[in-house]
């Protein structure tokens, strides 16, 4: 059924619209037209348009006060949102004493970027930068590599080693961090890989991999099957198909997937707490070194905080477009 | 070809190749230091705030020995766990730890003895609860790098206020200054607490202040020296009982107020008084209201005579380290140089000739009370049992938060008794 079918035609009988048209509405002019039939029959017609004005303009005026409770919805939900980064932002220009005051303000007496220049002429802050692109990339891409064949694997062989093994692959996500991060730290160092960003980037997939194991598979179930079928038909491989077909419908599933996997990544605290040290240490844990037993450097750590979110910020809006489409993927089957 | 696609493959392999650059070069770009590794440097593993008052002997010490010092830093909140993490795996990233006191008796078995560094000399020259507290087992088992202690800030503006000094002495019929006992302290927090300000803060989130008043009546504090647990005695509840009186002259809500919200309080003017770390007397922010008019006194003394709980930090070698000799090195370096840590941010350092040679200088009023304090007759450091950090979480502080709330002091301390009692078993 087309849009143009479904809709009310509000100019009625006398709008005089064909079938697949636009309805077309009368201006209200307030005076009955005259006509050659403009007898009997007109008080009828001009009483039912003017009720089935009355009735549309009713509708229109129920749409827009439904579309103004959205928007005010939307602008309470958004504020609620970005609070508590615009909090932090603000943090980051005031003055010392500014960002200790009882009771705490919004906006800064005074703009300072003091803050900025305290943070990142910390040392190790830029080396604390890099380790963390180098982490977050590396679990990023060694998620994704484990987590499309396996989601692939499961969704399309349906064995219930398959059902089994998505299940456990929760199992990582049951156990409180801490219990597996020491185990793991001197597993890294038994390795010689203590103090590198490849032992934390393989800590973050244990938390990145499940949950993109089971992203993934609900992107591949939304792929008809009938799509790969086509493809062997025209001579492709299981793989080829795979990868010149499949690959490219669930692409914005991927990209949904990497942007997850990356932020679980860049934003890991504890793992990167036990495991790192002089050579590898991550951003998150510089942050936290400005809490201090001799107190808290607030507007440092809020200055390095809002400077240490902008890659993911433009991460995200760059791949806006796919985040959307992967995230509608899995919403609708073929 | 579209020059979007152009673009995009472009980004493609732009990414890829860094990527793979990135995974080539993983060896991190903190630094190429591992434990151990090079002959002549050591890794120190310190809480951040640490760092600031060790960077300056750091200097030094590759000056005098030619020694490069890493550091790696961590939060408080971390060290504890990332420590006793390399410690049980028996492989160290660090060759030598800054540990907090009350750990010490926790990482024992752990650290290496450094007897042949006290020396009859060097504990002279450090204060004597710190010299009782590094000795474990019989075995000296850390350094001491830096101590603080808690005195008395006062606002020394409304302290030498015209219209204060005789509407107080009005009052209560003697003069106002800064208070030499606890019933002149209550005077002068209720004399304060008016016109949305308050004479002084309770802090019902930690525990140590509560501690030191425990040992001003003549207690050792919550156990004795067998370990048996004595939190029920009158001492333990005189000083709860003091504690929680001066929440009538203190901000509301005293359950949560903790170190940090203490001093925020006090930096802007909302109290006249507070007992805190001396430390935080360098640490005034210029552009406070309080910058310039904060004085200091030395903890107030009890019917036991003047106490505080020292918070001292020790450098400690680990066993596991296989750079043993220049770890010992940089320990006996620190303490040689163990006065530049008052020329850093902190301001803080562990041997009585370093406060002393700083205590006339203008800006360091603070150690002349700190010295006091320290020397203090009941001054004692936190039991040496390696469950103290969970008797402070568990039972402790929120045995405080409730008797600041109006809960009954002999009913909770009776309860931690038991509570304690279960924990050490």
């Amino acid at each position: 059924m087309s849009i143009a079918e479904t809709r009310p035609t509000g100019g009625g009988t006398t709008g005089g619209n064909s079938a697949g048209e636009l309805p077309h509405r009368p201006r209200h002019t307030g005076v009955v037209p005259a006509g050659p039939n403009n007898g009997q029959e007109a008080p009828t017609t001009a009483g039912n348009n003017r009720r089935r004005r009355h009735h549309a303009e009713g509708l229109e005026a129920g749409k827009r006060s439904t579309r103004t409770l959205l928007w005010i919805l939307l602008a309470a939900a958004m504020v609620l949102y970005a609070f508590p980064f615009l909090y932090l932002l603000f943090t980051s220009f005031k003055t010392p004493i500014d960002t200790i005051a009882v009771p705490p303000t919004i906006l800064p007496r005074e703009w300072t970027l003091e803050n900025y220049t305290n943070a990142l002429g910390r040392s190790g802050v830029l080396a604390s930068f890099i380790n963390s692109a180098q982490t977050a990339i590396i679990s990023t891409l060694l998620s994704l590599v484990l987590a499309v064949p396996a989601a692939y694997g499961i969704t399309r062989y349906k064995t219930p080693s398959g059902r089994v093994f998505i299940m456990a692959a929760l199992v990582t996500r049951m156990v409180p961090p801490v219990a597996i991060g020491i185990p793991l730290a001197s597993m890294m160092a038994t390795a010689g890989l203590a103090d590198t960003p490849i032992a934390l980037s393989i800590a973050h997939t244990t938390i990145s991999l499940p949950l993109s194991i089971w992203l993934m598979s609900s992107f591949f179930e939304a792929v008809p099957q009938d799509l790969e079928e086509a493809a062997t038909v025209d001579g492709c491989s299981r793989l080829g198909a795979l990868w010149r077909v499949v690959i490219p419908v669930v692409s914005g599933g991927i990209a949904v997937t990497a942007i997850f996997a990356f932020l679980a990544s860049w934003n890991e605290f504890l793992f990167a707490l036990l495991m790192t040290a002089i050579r590898s240490q991550t951003t998150p844990v510089v942050i936290a070194n400005f809490q201090t037993q001799f107190g808290l450097d607030w507007g440092s750590m809020t200055a390095l905080a809002a400077v240490y979110s902008i890659p993911v910020i433009l991460l995200t809006l760059l791949l806006q477009r796919k985040i959307v489409a992967g995230m509608t993927l899995g919403a609708v089957k073929g | 070809m579209s020059s979007r696609i152009k673009i995009s493959r472009l980004a493609a392999v732009g990414g890829l190749s860094i990527a793979v650059l990135l995974a080539s070069t993983a060896c991190g770009a903190g630094g190429p230091a591992t434990s151990g590794s090079a002959a002549s440097s050591i890794n120190v593993l310190v809480e951040a705030g640490g760092h600031a008052e060790l960077a300056g002997v750091a200097e030094q010490c590759k000056k005098d020995t030619g020694l490069d010092v890493n550091f790696v830093e961590l939060p408080y909140d971390g060290l504890f766990n990332r420590l006793s993490s390399e410690f049980s795996s028996g492989t160290v990233s660090f060759d030598v730890a800054a540990l907090d006191s009350v750990w010490l008796p926790s990482f024992k078995d752990a650290v290496q003895p450094i007897d042949e560094m006290f020396t009859d000399e060097a504990k002279k020259d450090i204060f004597p609860a710190l010299v009782k507290e590094a000795e474990v087992d019989g075995h000296f088992i850390g350094m001491p790098a830096w101590t603080n202690a808690e005195i008395i800030l006062y606002r020394k503006d409304l302290f030498e206020d015209t219209k204060n000094k005789s509407d107080f002495q009005a009052k209560y019929g003697y003069a106002l200054a800064a208070p030499t006992t606890w019933k002149q302290y209550q005077d002068i927090s209720e004399f304060f607490t008016k016109d949305g300000m308050y004479g002084t803060d309770v802090k019902g989130a930690v525990e140590t202040e509560w501690l030191a008043h425990v040992l001003q009546a003549g207690s050792a504090a919550v156990l004795d020296e067998n370990n048996n647990v004595i939190i029920d005695n009158a001492a333990h509840k005189e000083a709860l009982d003091f504690y929680v009186s001066m929440t009538k002259s203190a901000p509301p809500g005293a359950a949560q107020v903790d170190w940090a919200a203490a001093q925020n309080l006090f930096n802007q003017g909302k109290t006249a008084m507070t007992r805190f770390w001396a430390h935080a007397y360098r640490q005034i922010p210029k552009d406070a209201p309080v910058a310039g008019k904060v004085g200091t006194a030395a903890m107030i003394s009890g019917s036991a005579g003047v106490a505080g709980v020292p918070g001292p930090w020790y450098l400690s070698v680990p066993k596991a380290t296989k750079n043993t000799d220049n770890a010992k090195k940089f320990v006996k370096c620190a303490y040689e140089h163990n006065s530049m840590g008052i020329e850093s941010s902190l301001g803080l350092a562990s041997r009585i000739s370093a406060f002393e040679k700083y205590q006339d200088q203008a800006g360091y009023e603070s150690f002349k009370p700190l010295i006091q304090t320290l020397n203090g007759n009941a001054t004692a450091t936190r039991p040496a049992t390696e469950k103290w950090q969970q008797i402070v979480d568990t039972v402790l502080v929120p045995m405080l938060q409730k008797a600041v709330a109006g809960g009954d002091s002999a009913t909770l301390l009776a309860d931690a008794k038991k509570q304690i009692q279960a924990l050490l078993k």
